[in-house]
């Protein structure tokens, strides 16, 4: 790949021909050169190692190169319009909600003076930290038309039915766009710290209103992370399976997803329609990164981390306080408590029941003994932990290396390097599963059966989110840092490791933590590549799913939630310590 | 950078040639002796030869998609009863399947034994990696429960399930056919895979007289019933919530163990009988024809076929062979589960069902 082309390199003088070659490879051997040599090599490898695989199986048929896998995919009684409308139609509600909600969040928490800023930090994560099918299953029991909470208790003595019915389209965007805010809470939070307020505040002086303020200075300011944010959801919607799966098939509203998971069951399993759909998949992602590169075209005018000091001071909200509060109360209680809530009380269940005065004499905490008494428990925990920590570490490593490529320098290839960087997000899980135990199953090194392989798995998988995270960070913090830095004496690894990574940390951190967090619940590579002995806590989970143990499950969800909510508590006091200002303006 | 380097070359190379094997197809592998060696044995020794070699190669590998909480006493009850230690990998029937495809073609089989469902054994023994087991437990085994390369050790029976609360006692369906009665609009839950329950209603509605208009209105009746739901055991979970009435078919254990954690379902009617004739889909159990510990292998065959049977029968299942105390099939009246459809046409079957749930209306609200 075109590392070699640096950005800011003097001209040099021409050479005699002899001592060229000497030259070029002194140039070459450079730490810098090798170390965004090798990254670059690593993210190619582990991106193009499942889409090979992928590609492989969808163009190969029994007489060598074919198209039938699309034929048999999108013709026949595929019902694939209607299907590719559900799944634009979902991805573009649940993506819209989600930024909608996590912008205002964001702002609200990083830019004002808004009181409550403590819910904040749990409003954005819990929904985070709570396992996909756990999440859809808490608004079936809230939200069901005949048996949900809400309805039974709110809407069935006023209007005599229910009003929510969580089986619809409106559902299935309802609960995956709060699912997913927190991606957008994350980098719009990280993207409002990182903006220097000055040019707010010279339009304020300037005499424009606040909604002129907000609409012509202050989006456009983080537009790179608002871009970011979009992309990852909408193709994130496009990709997951649990809402669709638990919520959408009862109505039959079929996604890309629901069609590969019938696909990829089948006997002998049709590989190749599969790969056809996630191909489908990704021409729909590429074009949103080919959107995104064109939206956020003109990099320079985000840089707002300048070589200028800037203080972001916040908005005081005066009257509007109390109201700002009480949306927050409003949005967390719909969002969290509700949800917790139902986990909570499913969890001293022995079978789910609404709430009666039956119901309540059952309750126990035998639920939880039970989850303490798995002999697996501590077992996938520690797993969890270090592959989570592993993971999120690896891939943001890797990812500022690689978006300091593609956003920092005019190398040529690194449109191609941010599109390949991509395309392990619409892999489906599963057959990234079957590309990696079929590569390392004919290797020697000792990987399968191991823990590595699942570190690989989970590295491919979270490397595009990691890249949008690092990527919009790095596009808001200026180059003449790195040239003061270079001026200054310093190599290009220190001015990367002492100027640059700290000036995008709060970006990297929030990237860190969403690894971390959903690497929690990855589940559908693991439960391929996992052996007796490397379990990890999503496939505890999933077999109580599996098993229809809900309540179980409910308790292990809850115990899970208040693991993680403090692992990330720690995180962020470990940031602020090194100087990460990731809380934001308390 | 290197080793990087290198494995993308074995990836190139290896994509290349890529193409599903059968491990050692013939000729006899080293674990097959081992097989044949017990067999050879007269009855009364096979099991403590099995046992001394067993422990010699350590431990037992077993994939299984047994539930957890089934898979647990299984593992105890064998460690206990032979004193070799086992190591179990867990998941659905499907990714059991992958992963030893996965490994066979690699040549590089992780497991000894394997215990899943019907469709996937006999794809398992299709690609030839599966081993006869032949050893005095065989005996035991009904012709119907006997497949090339594997055994049954257990059957699933599939009927409806409703609940007791919300389907009043004489309400409940008591064929199949009642499925496509009006009473039950709203009320029916189908599962989105149970297309080898919908081949074997289909072809037994055939066999007893109906014309294939008759059958195809029926289910269209059926499905204009119902609602979709993904995953027997989630389905059961939403029958004893209320949040379903009818489970258009759940397997009868699974509803069995709904009922005994105190959830208002049941699969009996209240004169103790299962009105709607059930299908019983066998599940297998298996050798490797390439297992690291062959010994071991056999001897969890010759247990879960002998005593292990016993076991299956109090944690609720219906075991192959005929146990004493069995009460998993009071009341139940039985037709065979259609091996020979299923074994050669399954995917026909799995789109013709898709098709059909496909076709359903927007249900909303209330």
């Amino acid at each position: 790949m075109a590392m070699a082309s640096a950005p800011k390199r003097s001209a040099v003088a021409p050479r005699p021909a002899g001592r060229w070659l000497a030259q070029v490879a002194r140039e070459l051997a450079t730490p810098r050169t090798l170390l965004v040599g090798g990254v670059l090599v690593i993210v190619g490898y582990l991106a193009v190692v499942p889409l090979v695989y992928l590609l492989h199986d969808t163009f190969t048929g029994p007489g060598g190169l074919s198209i039938d896998a699309f034929t048999r995919a999108y013709t026949a009684n595929s019902q694939a319009g209607r299907m590719m409308l559900n799944s634009v139609e979902f991805a573009v509600g649940s993506g819209a909600l989600a930024l909608a909600i996590g912008t205002l969040l964001a702002y609200v928490q990083v830019r004002t003076d808004a009181p409550l800023k403590g819910l904040f930090f749990a409003a954005s994560l819990v929904p985070l930290i709570i396992p996909g099918i756990l999440y859809a299953a808490s608004w079936i029991f809230l939200a069901d038309p005949r048996i949900g909470l809400i309805n039974v208790v709110l809407f069935k003595p006023i209007l005599g039915h229910g009003l929510f019915n969580t089986f619809s389209m409106w559902g299935m965007i309802w609960v995956q766009g709060l699912h997913l805010a927190p991606i957008a809470f994350l980098l719009m939070g990280a993207a409002f710290r990182s903006m220097d307020p000055s040019l707010e505040e010279a339009a304020l002086m300037a005499g424009a209103p606040r909604r002129v303020l907000l609409r012509r200075i202050t989006m456009p300011l983080v537009r790179p992370a608002i871009v970011s944010a979009i992309l990852l959801m909408f193709v994130q919607s496009l990709e997951s399976f649990e809402v669709p799966g638990l919520l959408g098939l009862q109505n039959g509203i079929y996604v890309f997803t629901s069609r590969i998971y019938f696909v990829l069951r089948q006997f002998p399993i049709d590989y190749g329609a599969a790969g056809a759909y996630a191909l489908g998949l990704l021409a729909f992602a590429v074009a949103g990164v080919a959107a995104s590169g064109w939206l956020a075209r003109n990099a320079r005018s985000y840089q707002t981390v300048t070589g200028k000091a800037f203080r972001p001071r916040p908005i005081e909200l005066g009257r509007a306080r109390p109201l700002v509060g009480a949306l927050v109360v409003l949005f967390f209680g719909v969002a969290v408590v509700l949800p917790v809530a139902v986990l909570v009380y499913a969890s001293l269940l022995k079978f789910y029941a609404a709430p009666s005065m039956d119901s309540l004499r059952t309750m126990s905490l035998a639920n939880y003994r039970t989850v303490l008494h798995m002999p697996l428990a501590t077992t996938a925990l520690r797993n969890s932990v270090l592959l989570g920590v592993g993971a999120a570490t690896v891939v943001m490593f890797l990812t500022a290396v690689a978006s300091w490529v593609v956003v920092r320098t005019r190398a040529m290839g690194r449109r191609l390097l941010d599109v390949v960087a991509f395309t392990p997000l619409v892999v489906p899980g599963l057959v990234l599963g079957l590309a990696l135990s079929f590569v390392y199953l004919r290797t020697s090194l000792p990987i399968y059966g191991t823990l590595w392989i699942l570190l690989i798995a989970y590295s491919t998988r979270y490397l595009p989110y990691g890249m949008r995270y690092a990527s919009a960070a790095m596009s808001q913090t200026s180059g003449e840092l790195e040239e003061s830095a270079h001026i200054c004496g310093a190599s290009w690894w220190q001015t990367f490791r002492r100027v640059l990574l700290p000036l995008a940390s709060s970006g990297i951190l929030a990237g860190w933590v969403y690894i971390l967090v959903v690497s929690f619940r990855e589940l559908s590579s693991s439960i391929l590549l996992y052996s007796p002995g490397k379990e990890v806590l999503s496939i505890l989970i999933w077999e109580q799913f599996e098993n229809g143990q809900f309540t179980t499950l409910a308790a292990i969800g809850v115990c899970m939630v208040a693991i993680l909510v403090l692992l990330v508590l720690v995180a962020y006091r470990l940031g602020a310590r090194f100087g990460v200002d990731a809380e934001g303006s308390r | 950078m290197v080793g990087t380097l290198a494995v993308v070359v074995a990836l190139a190379l290896s994509a290349c040639g890529k193409s599903v094997t059968s491990g050692g197809a013939t000729g006899g592998t080293q674990a097959e002796k081992v097989y044949q060696q017990l067999n050879a044995l007269p009855a009364n020794q096979q099991r403590a030869a099995a046992i001394d070699q067993a422990k010699k190669e350590g431990t037992l590998e077993l994939y299984t998609s047994l539930t957890d909480e089934l898979v647990k006493p299984v593992k105890d009850a064998f460690e206990k009863q032979t004193g070799v230690k086992m190591n179990v990998f867990r998941a659905s029937s499907e990714t059991v399947l992958q992963r030893t495809l996965q490994e066979t073609s690699a040549n590089r089989t992780g497991n000894d034994a394997i215990e899943t469902n019907f469709g996937e054994m006999a794809t398992l023994s299709k690609q030839g990696v599966l081993s006869d087991y032949r050893g005095a437990a065989f005996a035991n085994i009904p012709q119907s429960g006997r497949f090339q390369g594997w055994l049954a050790d257990r059957l699933n029976i599939m009927l409806p399930a409703w609940n007791t609360k919300l389907i009043k006692p004489g309400q409940e369906p008591r064929s199949w056919e009642d499925l496509a009665d009006p009473r039950f609009k709203g009320k029916l839950t189908l599962e989105l895979t149970d297309s080898d329950w919908y081949e074997n209603v289909t072809k037994s509605w055939l066999r007893h007289g109906k014309t294939q208009a008759q059958v195809d209105e029926l289910w269209q009746r059926i499905v204009a019933n119902a609602n979709v739901a993904k995953g027997h055991t989630v389905m059961a979970e939403l029958l004893g919530a209320g949040q379903t009435a009818v489970d258009a078919m759940n397997y009868s254990y699974i509803t069995q163990n709904t009922a005994d954690k105190g959830a208002p379902v049941a699969y009996r009617s209240a004169d103790g009988i299962a009105h709607t004739i059930a299908f019983a889909r066998p599940q297998g159990v298996a050798m490797m024809k390439n297992a690291k510990h062959p010994a071991a292998a056999w001897l969890f065959n010759d247990w879960l076929l002998g005593d292990g049977q016993k076991l299956l029968v109090s944690l609720g299942l219906t075991p192959s062979v005929k146990v004493e105390g069995d009460k998993s099939l009071q009341g139940v009246t039985l037709e065979p589960y259609d091996v020979q459809g299923l074994t050669q046409d399954s995917k026909t079957w799995d789109d013709r069902y898709d098709r059909l749930l496909r076709g359903l209306k927007q249900i909303g609200g209330d």
